[in-house]
């Protein structure tokens, strides 16, 4: 899979993206030039070789702000997808084997929490279990994960009704063997397509949440906090929100694209995707051999 | 109590500003529809000329509209705009005439009697008379919720003498009542209203320069002139609309598009809202923040740990770094020049981390041994300069944002808190507000610096002219500032801005008064 993605240009520039802003979530603390939270008396100047994105309104290093700033971001929109995943995906899986009592009580409460505004309900539920990221992200991660649990049914149904699988199963196979041969891979690319785009919709949570001030306590950095406390000062430092507000951006486009690269690339149209793609690029490049038998790759 | 919001600096939070923008937004549809209605009343109110609306953004928008509850913070501004009072403040800051005429005092000082103007009536047609004072300040002094009864602790009873002389009996002499009973603290409700508190709270009625025509709570309020305030031909406005203001970036902005052409101001505002054109001027007043301390709770039960940090207050970050030139530095709950400040304290506890870190040490407190809580009620860079303040010398703080602040605070169950004053239009209210043993800006109730209570009883004995009247005071302030409570950082600015068609305010201190103020095209 990982190799199919990335014979895709999109798939080259998602994981290019990703990758860096994975770099600054794990070093960015460490890269940082100065002390995000020392504060100095130069309020609100603007970029000079000391300062390269310029000093805030209590005089701190803008740009150390937002490497520190990096890996709450970060991590919260990577919680956000995992537990979406766990929460989702497994009684998805189970709704089709275990029963039709299990599985109209499991769509209604995927349809329950559907229902619920998740942002409004993340700022609710900080208020009930403490103002922290984790806390806001942990519900967050609960409220989507009826994407992953309607992803991951839909595709074992499919599975589940097929012709093969109903042979497999009068030929005596149990259906935890089912799951593992025939589903899970019938399962695993909707579900990679999900969590890509669950970390950008996780990005956007965090980064709103962090924006209104929510799940984070000053003077801890986060780009959505940045974002946040440069419109007040927008009369002195008017280009200071382009840059937390292009990292932002950036993530969640490569998110974005990482789930558009995954889904064409997955199942029997990615293949056909792959190979019309490569025959074209033989085409057009006649000199180059042609493989042998395409076992090369 | 929970409404006393006494800062500039007490916003709203971030996820108001969502909601801001939303009431910006249906601001701008209510008043292009409002617009026809407008100039349709003022053809009806006849009088010629074209009617004129104020459209103010305010950060305090009150929530409550019983004077009685609200208390004696920022946002009885707004409440004035209903509600009347016996007295009012000039542009010294001197008590003069509003609903009463004249006032007199009796010999021992005791009892003064306060002589109400004729033939005044409320919106609702009850008349202002003697009974009518009467029932407020009864009100203020028993009402359940009432935020006032503490700073009414002078007054004994209250009696009538004919139709419109009210005698107010007291339990100590007393010369600051008339300074007291004031628009800060004694506006004054129609009784036949206030007979249901609750309703009042939703529906003000006052005798006031305006009246309320329509309410939505929080969010926004409507007001016409009232025709029967006694000073009507002095108000030149015939309509108000009031609307809570978003967050403060989007302020200039519906300045200058015109949704609103006058709101309050955050300093770092003042320069955008210049570049646009408009009039941003400072209102003389008495603001002043402190860090305010419980000494009933480690570790600040040990004096030691108080010097320190109050040594380790640099006031003039605070100014420099959140009031944008607008500001200056304080070490009393005043800013330096007014009457009560003390010249002979300004140099009480200067910046000296130094000094901090070995008053640490003596105590035998090791750095970062001490982690405090540093709670506040809304986001404000003010904390995390505390915070670096106090990281410096050792103390570890952590800033926490309770959006139900005003409860724990209130109780004085917090231990490290930020709030700030507006001031009040008797210095000695000033005074017991921050220092007294019930003051709402005490965070240590019960307790009381020594000698302050017989200073204070010295400065309400002293009549407000005699020539030795600041000296009291400013001993009074002495006596007070040895409260460990309470730590003065700054003072923030009475910032405003002002479509240029808004003639100049009234200036007096810490009011927003309309009277004479005109609104041209």
């Amino acid at each position: 899979m990982v190799r199919r993605v990335l014979a895709l240009p999109t798939g080259r520039l998602a994981v290019g993206v990703l990758s860096v802003i994975a770099l600054l979530a794990i070093l960015g603390p460490t890269l940082a030039p100065h002390n995000p939270l020392g504060t100095s008396a130069l309020t609100l100047t603007g970029p000079s070789w000391k300062h390269w994105l310029g000093t805030d309104y209590l005089g701190r290093d803008v740009f150390s702000r937002l490497l520190a700033g990096s890996r709450t971001s970060v991590l919260g929109s990577v919680e956000v997808a995992l537990i979406a995943l766990a929460v989702g995906v497994v009684p998805g899986i189970l709704s089709v084997y275990l029963g039709r009592g299990f599985e109209w009580f499991t769509l209604r409460i995927a349809d329950t929490l559907l229902a619920l505004p998740f942002l409004i309900y993340a700022v609710a539920v900080t208020a009930l279990l403490g103002n922290g990221i984790p806390q806001a992200m942990f519900t967050v991660g609960v409220l989507v994960s009826p994407l992953f649990y309607r992803v991951t049914r839909a595709a074992t149904l499919a599975v589940a009704r097929s012709q093969y699988v109903e042979a497999a199963l009068i030929s005596g196979a149990s259906i935890g063997w089912i799951a593992r041969r025939h589903v899970w891979g019938k399962v695993l690319p909707p579900v990679a397509v999900a969590l890509a785009q669950t970390i950008g919709v996780g990005f956007v949570v965090v980064s709103s949440l962090s924006f209104l001030g929510i799940g984070v306590q000053p003077p801890a950095p986060t780009w959505g906090g940045l974002l946040a406390s440069d419109l007040g000062y927008l009369s002195y430092q008017p280009w200071a929100p382009i840059v937390p507000a292009l990292l932002i951006m950036a993530t969640v486009w490569g998110s974005n694209l990482l789930a558009d690269a995954i889904r064409d690339v997955s199942g029997e149209a990615g293949r056909a995707l792959l190979n019309s793609r490569r025959a074209r690029a033989r085409r057009l490049n006649p000199a180059e051999p042609i493989p042998a038998g395409g076992a090369a790759r | 109590m929970t409404s006393a919001r006494h800062l500039p600096s007490a916003r709203r939070t971030r996820h108001g500003a969502v909601l801001g923008v939303l009431v910006a937004l249906a601001a701008l549809v209510l008043s292009a529809c409002g617009s026809g209605s407008g100039a349709g009343t003022a053809a009806a109110g006849g009088g010629g000329g074209k009617s004129t609306t104020l459209k103010w953004a305010s950060s305090f928008f009150p929530t409550h509209w019983d004077p009685v509850v609200g208390g004696s913070g920022a946002q009885f501004r707004i409440l004035a705009l209903p509600y009347a009072a016996l007295t009012k403040t000039d542009a010294k800051g001197n008590a003069v005439p509003d609903l009463a005429e004249s006032w007199s005092y009796n010999s021992a000082g005791d009892e003064v009697t306060f002589h109400l103007r004729p033939k005044l009536t409320f919106s609702d047609g009850t008349p202002v008379n003697a009974a009518a004072v009467k029932n407020a300040i009864d009100r203020a002094k028993s009402q359940k919720n009432s935020a006032l009864f503490g700073d009414l602790t002078s007054i004994k009873s209250v009696s009538t003498a004919g139709d419109l002389d009210v005698v107010v009996h007291l339990t100590q002499v007393d010369h600051q009542i008339p300074l007291l009973l004031g628009e800060r603290v004694l506006q004054i409700a129609s009784p036949k209203a206030a007979a249901d508190p609750a309703k009042l709270d939703q529906n003000p009625v006052g005798a006031g320069p305006f009246v309320v025509t329509q309410l939505i709570p929080g969010t926004k309020v409507v007001l016409k002139k009232n025709p029967n305030y006694w000073d009507a031909k002095n108000i030149h406005i015939d309509n108000v609309q009031l609307v809570s203001a978003p967050d403060k970036s989007t302020v200039v902005s519906g300045l200058q598009t015109g949704v609103y052409n006058f709101a309050d101001l955050a300093p770092s505002q003042a320069k955008a809202a210049k570049a646009a054109g408009l009039d941003v001027f400072v209102q003389p007043g008495f603001n002043a923040s402190n860090i305010s301390l419980n000494i009933n709770k480690a570790p600040f039960n040990n004096p030691k740990v108080v010097d320190a940090v109050r040594y380790a207050t640099n006031s003039q970050e605070f100014v420099d770094k959140l009031t944008f030139g607008y500001g200056k530095p304080t070490n009393q709950p005043f800013p330096s020049g007014y009457v009560a400040y003390d010249p002979k304290s300004a140099n009480l506890y200067p910046y000296d981390p130094a000094k901090a870190k070995q008053l640490l040490e003596q105590a035998g407190i090791k750095p970062g041994q001490i982690k405090l809580d540093l709670v506040i009620m809304a986001d404000d860079p003010a904390a995390e300069i505390v915070q670096s303040q106090l990281a410096a010398v050792g103390i570890t703080v952590t800033i926490k944002i309770d959006k139900t602040w005003a409860t724990p605070f209130f109780a004085k169950d917090l231990t490290l808190s930020l709030y700030g004053t507006t001031g009040r239009d008797s210095a000695v209210q000033t005074l017991t507000a921050h220092f007294g043993p019930n003051g709402p800006l005490n965070l240590s109730s019960p307790y009381e610096p020594d000698g302050f209570e017989a200073a204070i009883a010295k400065v309400r004995q002293t009549p407000l002219d005699a020539p030795d009247y600041p000296q009291v005071l400013q001993a009074a302030t002495r006596a007070g500032l040895q409260s460990k409570a309470l730590v003065f950082t700054y003072s923030s600015p009475n910032l405003f801005a002002k479509n240029k068609s808004i003639s100049a305010l009234p200036a007096n201190p810490a009011h927003i008064d309309w009277t004479g103020v005109t609104i041209g095209d």
